[in-house]
């Protein structure tokens, strides 16, 4: 249980990893010299991005490592809105942890790779992307719900802009088709959210305060929510699913994403395979699951059925694609299955859920430099078409060293990092204790047709007889070249070090997942715990239940997470302003 | 640490280093001495892991190296327990000692090859480091001390395999079998997938250490003396063969698919001759030597599991048996030298697998441990055949070799003789050894249903033997005897530069014999192909192995015809004595009679249609057309699998893609399309006139307080 | 007496009082084109609203209401200045007031 509180002198750190992007980006509006030029806004956003990583980094440092189901550099003394309940609360545990080092890991390499591609308002674009990674921060750190459902909105407003300033033909159709599809789905979020907050507001034993009091601090949330009945908690989950399966995507909600990925520029697209669709898993893991233990469990079966049937779905239509780009766009939509079948498993040793937050991480990795590598040839031909590339490993023998690399870590290679949540997911949803086994056996297929698509693109990109477009414009930068003349088409210094980092990470998570595990596995439990016990609880009744008497309520209240100590802080509502007085 | 935890990792050093040669043309030479010092401090290391096998307690040692994954059970006094515990560490027993010294020695031999036969090549570098990595993984796969360290390696192989097949990837068909044997070996280890979620589910856990003794005891209804994880995972598996048995009923063949998929047996053995796309050194090493046996080795080592489960071993011989016969059936009539051997390595894991299911674990090792040998000769020369003739394999454009490559001739021989089971050779004894112990195995079979396959299996296996001997000679007879007569091949397998001299025109081209630096490690392994057998037999290192470990079967045939090495074997092993039958020593005399004349049968036969009579053979060969035809197109198997699966899935991914548009997207733009129509309806109340606003307001206004009154009079 | 004069007007005299002003006002701004003359009529409409404001204030005998007329004077003030000038602005584009002449906002 969440109850000791980490007391560290750096509580201000989350603060500043969510406040300095929003510095970097407002430093780009400022009438310097130096960046009106493109090269100048590229070079101070590559400093700029880096240096938010250092302070990842240092965050990690800080990380109390021994107990990492502590939620670290916790603070919920910031008011923000106090008069409805809204505290600028934040904390840090161990999926937060992982999923804000994967946001400002990317991020560097997503500016350095956005030189070529990016041809007019290279201070827009590099705005956009640190107003993205201040987005993403927030919405990982957030202890509040408003908190968080404010910075889980406003992802939407840098993408809309990437994708419709930045993008390829139909930009404005497909950002405009993202921002109304995830906005929607989000709405019916929020008024979930407010449900239950507004319950809360209706029970004082659920709060400490009055009637009429709100409170949107998630953990008491989570109290308020597992009190509520079955029926509310299904229709608040519903709401979320709404949002979050969007967001995932989850089968069939997920159809703005191939036109978002194929229109949206290099950056775009990896910043929303790696960072954004990771926010609608983190949602159901820590709101859904632990907030409405009981729903989850009735909802499992049919959310896992979705996940599985996209899981295949999308991987069949994978393998009939001739972009590039969307081929791996669709197999996001696969790959992302696994991650819910695994949050959803609720197995005994939480081994899906702790497999589902790894497999967020890896996914972001893997799909991210499968993008990058896309988008690098997209710089150089001006095509993705499967068709008009081939024999790339004779011309470009690093990209295709790195390109099998992706493929093969996005494939569940074993001692890259898809292997290590793709199994976990697995196994966690084969020994599901709400859904049959069956639905793993059918998830399992999927790891033969990503082997079908991923090697299918390889097989088109990187083997068979040179073929590259006779007319392509070549490499818009001509001081950059490859590592030889005879490579020219080759990846420069500049490429190599974007890819290089994420190669190195695909690897050192593939073979060395263990503090990653180790320090995800509690946390995970911990949201998993109220559904668990439920379901225990279930078993139980159900055993005893087999002679006599059905009880009318099967459904045991299960037991509230325990809140966090001291973030019970509420301050009283003062009296409203009244015009006019008594006569 | 133990010596034996670094030992993988030695040969993955190498791969990196050799990765890096990739950079420059000066540093690509280097990469063979480094690849060949890497797998050769494998070997060192191997021999040093295996003397301390020794002294260690027990029949094993574990070498702990580093955690990997530990998920789903506690922190407990700083040990992580219970739940899903799959760290690199190594499982050393002498089962694996076998498989190390197979893969290192035949890797070191077959890197020394490859340096002088890849020479010149532009993926020089490339190669060796392929091959290294190569060995990494096929190191894991067999030290492993758990399912999913193993299953690194078994996928650590496909990769390699994957890289090396697809070696000359310009050319389409290279860049086509690679991609089908990574896709065809993924569909076994979607089985080993399950395999491991059965055992995970049954046992509670994945160590090897603690899954086969509970499943040992599980057999033998003995838990006495097991430790504490086994002893765990035994309550687990009771409990599951109390409530779930499914569980443990089903694991033997998910595991089976897995080893199905990787050795390349029916129905899954269609990548196998494709495979042969790749340079000959990786064929000999990966596609015979090594890492197709990695299937039989997972049944042996978990032969247990495959007891459990009463109809596992009945299906795996069935399916060896049936792969033996076809095997040889298709390698009986290809004319492409390396599909003959590839084939013939189809059929030759078809025995291997008859072995383990006749609990011979023994034999299935043995004849995998012989056939490492001889196939690897026979790949190897067949290599330097096709690297003198310029790339030529088809039998048909090559005769009378035998003057021009005298060594190779009789190099090639010795693996014929060995595979072809000619009397005293090493394939002699393994081959007849499986045989014997699948009879007597029927023979003495409790059920009906049992005998009819196990002595219809052997019976199988004796007739492929026939055409394994022919088919062996076919190609001997058929490349190195007979009048001189040569087409040299196109050369597309990337000999550019060597043969660059030869493409003076004022010299007619001359096939000439491999130097020495691939000559040698040839003659190491012909030595073995001829003599290995009759060493390893007499001394009984692999029976005392497989004693020693966990392919040591409850029931299992093994060493009733050796009294002596079971007295040796100890006290441990005492209690599945009862259950043991004796293969009958009359039975494996029996067979050494029986198939020593099926040898020199099909030998005489080869002999007459391919040295004497090669017309007969063609007209042999033209009286049933439709039969050639089938099998020159593997029985339709790649046929079936297209229009069966591969063309359908894609169908269907079509249609599903068009589905996605329209039906799944098009619901979606139907709702998008509500609030379009409804601002439509609205459309005409915004006329943009200022009057129309105003008495618009003024008529609000108006209701709202009509509306207000109306409330407040009642 | 002055007070007893004031005191026979009810409250109802200059509610009517508003109420008229009022309805002139929407009158005016419905019926007539030129702009100025529809603001002028708005501008009606806000003293019927001050009157009464003013007379409740006064029948309540609290100051509530007349402070709110004082905002509404003064936010009237700032108003009247900003749509007077946009009124200008309008009629130099079309060199007309007619409120007619502007029917961009049509859906």
């Amino acid at each position: 249980m969440m109850d000791t509180t980490f007391n560290s002198d750096h509580n201000w750190l989350p603060l500043v990893m969510l406040i300095i992007p929003v510095v970097w980006a407002a430093g780009l509006l400022m009438p310097i010299p130096g960046l009106q030029t493109k090269r100048g806004a590229w070079m101070y956003s590559a400093v700029t991005s880096t240096i938010s990583l250092g302070f990842a980094g240092y965050l990690a440092f800080l990380f109390p490592w021994g107990e990492p189901d502590t939620v670290a550099f916790h603070r919920n003394d910031l008011d923000w809105i106090a008069g409805f309940g809204l505290h600028f609360t934040y904390g840090i545990d161990s999926i937060s942890l992982w999923l804000v080092l994967l946001t400002a890991f990317l991020m560097p390499g997503v500016v350095v790779a956005s030189l070529i591609e990016v041809e007019h308002d290279m201070r827009q674009f590099h705005f956009w992307l640190h107003i993205l990674e201040a987005a993403l921060i927030g919405t990982f750190i957030a202890r509040d719900i408003v908190l968080f459902y404010v910075c889980f909105e406003f992802t939407l407003i840098p993408l809309y802009f990437l994708i419709g300033v930045f993008g390829h033909e139909q930009r404005w159709k497909a950002a405009r088709t993202y921002f109304l599809y995830a906005f929607t789905g989000s709405m019916l979020t929020f008024a979930g959210v407010l449900y239950v907050g507004w319950y809360g507001s209706q029970d004082p034993a659920q709060v400490s305060g009055a009637i009429g009091q709100w409170t949107f601090n998630i953990d008491e949330l989570y109290a308020i929510g597992q009190a509520m009945p079955l029926a509310d908690q299904c229709w608040v989950m519903a709401a979320m699913l709404a949002g979050f399966g969007v967001k995932t995507p989850l089968f069939p909600f997920h159809t703005w994403l191939p036109l978002a990925h194929t229109e949206a520029p290099t950056a775009g697209s990896v910043d929303l395979a790696g960072l954004v669709l990771k926010i609608g898993p983190y949602g159901l893991l820590r709101l859904a699951i632990p907030m409405l233990p009981a729903a989850a469990v009735v909802f499992a079966p049919w959310v896992a059925a979705a996940a599985v049937v996209g899981i295949v779905y999308a991987a069949l239509i994978c393998r009939v694609q001739k972009d590039a780009k969307k081929l791996i766009a669709y197999s996001s939509v696969s790959h992302m299955g696994f991650c819910i079948l695994g949050l959803f498993a609720f197995d005994p040793g939480a081994i899906g859920a702790t497999g589902a937050v790894v497999y967020m991480i890896a996914h972001g990795l893997a799909t991210g430099g499968l993008f990058l590598c896309i988008g690098m040839l997209y710089d150089r031909f001006h095509t993705r078409e499967l068709s008009r590339l081939s024999g790339l490993g004779r011309i470009m023998p690093l990209w295709s060293c790195f390109f099998v690399l992706f493929a093969m870590a996005s494939v569940g290679l074993p001692g890259l990092n898809g292997f290590v949540g793709e199994f976990l997911t697995l196994i966690g949803g084969f020994q599901s204790t709400v859904f049959h086994w069956g639905l793993a056996v059918v998830a399992a297929t999927g790891v033969i047709f990503a082997a079908v698509y991923l090697l299918h693109i390889v097989r088109q990109l990187v083997f068979g007889p040179t073929n590259i477009p006779a007319d392509h414009p070549g490499y818009s930068d001509a001081h950059e070249h490859g590592i030889s003349p005879e490579h020219k088409h080759d990846l420069s210094f500049r490429e190599i070090i974007t890819l290089g980092p994420l190669a190195a990470a695909c690897l050192i998570i593939g073979l060395a997942p263990f503090p990653m595990i180790r320090s995800i596995e509690p946390a995970v439990r911990n949201l998993n715990a109220p559904a668990m016990t439920l379901i225990e609880a279930q078993d139980q009744a159900a055993d005893t239940e087999a002679a006599p008497a059905p009880t009318t309520d099967p459904l045991p209240a299960p037991p509230a997470l325990e809140p966090q100590p001291g973030s019970v802080v509420i301050e009283p509502v003062p009296a409203p302003l009244v015009l006019g007085g008594e006569r | 640490m133990h010596v034996a935890a670094i030992i993988p990792w030695v040969p993955l050093l190498a791969a990196a280093l050799c990765t890096a040669c990739c950079a420059s043309r000066t540093l690509r030479t280097l990469a063979a001495p480094i690849c060949i010092t890497g797998i050769g401090t494998a070997f060192v290391m191997t021999l040093v892991a295996i003397a301390k096998l020794a002294g260690a307690e027990g029949d094993h040692y574990t070498a702990y190296l580093a955690p990997w994954i530990e998920v789903g059970g506690a922190w407990v006094d700083g040990q992580y327990v219970g739940g899903m515990i799959a760290n690199f560490s190594y499982h050393v027993d002498s089962l694996t000692a076998i498989m190390m010294l197979a893969i290192t020695g035949v890797g070191s031999l077959v890197s020394i090859y490859a340096a002088g036969y890849m020479k010149g090549d532009e993926g020089y570098a490339r190669f060796f480091a392929g091959v290294a990595l190569f060995i990494f993984a096929m190191l894991n796969l067999v030290m492993a001390d758990n399912f999913v360290l193993l299953f690194l390696g078994w996928e650590g192989v496909g990769l390699a395999s994957y890289l090396l097949i697809g070696h000359y990837y310009r050319k389409p068909s290279a860049a086509a079998a690679a991609q089908k044997a990574f896709i065809v070996n993924r569909v076994g280890d979607f089985g080993f997938l399950l395999g491991v979620f059965c055992v995970y589910q049954a046992f509670g856990s994945i160590r090897f250490e603690e899954v086969l003794p509970a499943a040992r005891a599980l057999l033998t209804g003995e838990a006495a003396g097991l430790a504490p994880g086994a002893a765990a995972a035994y309550a687990v598996a009771q409990a599951t063969q109390a409530a779930n048995p499914a569980y443990l009923l089903a694991a033997p063949f998910g595991l089976m698919l897995g080893a199905f998929g990787k050795s390349a047996q029916l129905p899954l053995f269609v990548w196998l001759p494709d495979a042969m796309e790749g340079p000959s050194p990786v064929s000999a090493l990966i596609h015979a030597a090594t890492m197709v046996t990695a299937g039989v080795y997972l049944i042996a080592r978990t032969i247990h599991l495959f007891e459990l489960s009463p109809y596992a071993l009945p299906t795996v011989a069935m399916v060896g048996a049936l792969t033996a016969v076809v095997g040889a059936l298709i390698a009986a009539s290809a004319f492409d030298l390396k599909k003959v051997f590839a084939y013939s390595t189809v059929s030759q894991l078809g025995y291997m697998f008859l072995g383990v299911s006749a609990l011979s674990t023994y034999g299935a090792i043995f004849h995998l441990v012989t056939h490492a040998f001889f196939k690897a000769v026979l790949f190897l020369t067949a290599g330097s055949v096709m690297h003198a003739l310029a790339g030529q394999l088809d039998m048909r454009k090559m005769s009378g070799l035998a003057k021009k490559m005298p060594i190779t001739c009789v190099l090639m021989l010795c693996g014929c003789l060995a595979l072809a089971g000619a009397p005293l050779t090493s394939g002699f004894f393994s081959k007849d050894l499986i045989l014997a112990d699948a009879m007597s195995f029927g023979i003495s079979a409790p059920t009906a249903g049992a005998k009819v396959v196990y002595i219809l299996a052997s019976l199988a296996g004796l007739a492929a033997a026939l055409l394994t001997a022919y088919y062996a000679f076919r190609a001997w007879f058929r490349v190195f005897l007979g009048d001189y007569r040569v087409e040299f091949g196109e050369d597309d397998h990337g000999h550019e530069e060597s043969h660059e001299e030869h493409h003076d025109p004022a010299h007619p081209r001359e096939p000439h014999e491999a130097p020495w630096l691939m000559n040698a490690p040839l003659i190491v392994l012909a030595l073995g192909a001829i003599f290995a057998g009759i060493l390893l037999k007499a001394t009984g290192v692999i029976e005392g192995a497989i004693l020693h470990s966990t392919a040591n079967s409850v029931e299992a045939p093994i060493a009733a015809h050796h009294g002596a090495t079971e007295a040796a074997a100890g006290t441990g092993h005492e209690e599945g004595h009862a259950h043991r039958h004796h293969t009958p020593e009359y039975l494996h005399l029996l067979m050494y009679g029986v198939s020593a004349a099926i040898a020199v049968a099909g030998i005489g036969l080869a002999w007459l249609l391919h040295y004497r009579q090669r017309a007969i053979a063609d007209k042999l060969r033209d009286a049933a057309p439709a039969f050639g035809a089938a099998l020159n197109r593997k029985l339709y198997f790649d046929v079936l699998y297209e229009k069966a699966v591969v063309g359908p899935l894609r169908l269907v991914g079509q249609i599903m893609f068009l589905i996605d548009s329209l039906i799944v997207d098009g619901a979606v733009r139907l709702v998008a399309r509500g609030p379009a129509f409804l601002g439509r309806g609205m459309q005409p109340g915004q006329s943009g006139k200022l009057h129309a606003y105003g008495l618009g307001m003024a008529a609000g206004i108006a209701a709202a307080v009509f509306l207000v009154f109306f409330a407040m009079s009642r | 007496m002055p007070e007893t004069a004031i005191s026979t007007l009810t409250l109802a005299h200059f509610l009517g009082i508003g109420a008229a002003l009022f309805a002139l006002g929407v009158i005016g701004f419905v019926t007539r084109r030129n702009l100025i003359v529809m603001f002028l009529c708005t501008e009606m409409m806000f003293q019927g609203v001050v009157v009464t404001l003013v007379a409740f204030a006064r029948f309540h005998m609290n100051t509530t209401g007349q402070t709110f007329v004082i905002f509404v004077l003064t936010i009237a003030a700032a108003e009247a200045a900003l749509a007077l000038a946009l009124v200008v602005l309008l009629f130099r584009r079309q060199r007309t007031l007619d409120a007619s002449a502007w029917t961009e906002l049509r859906g």
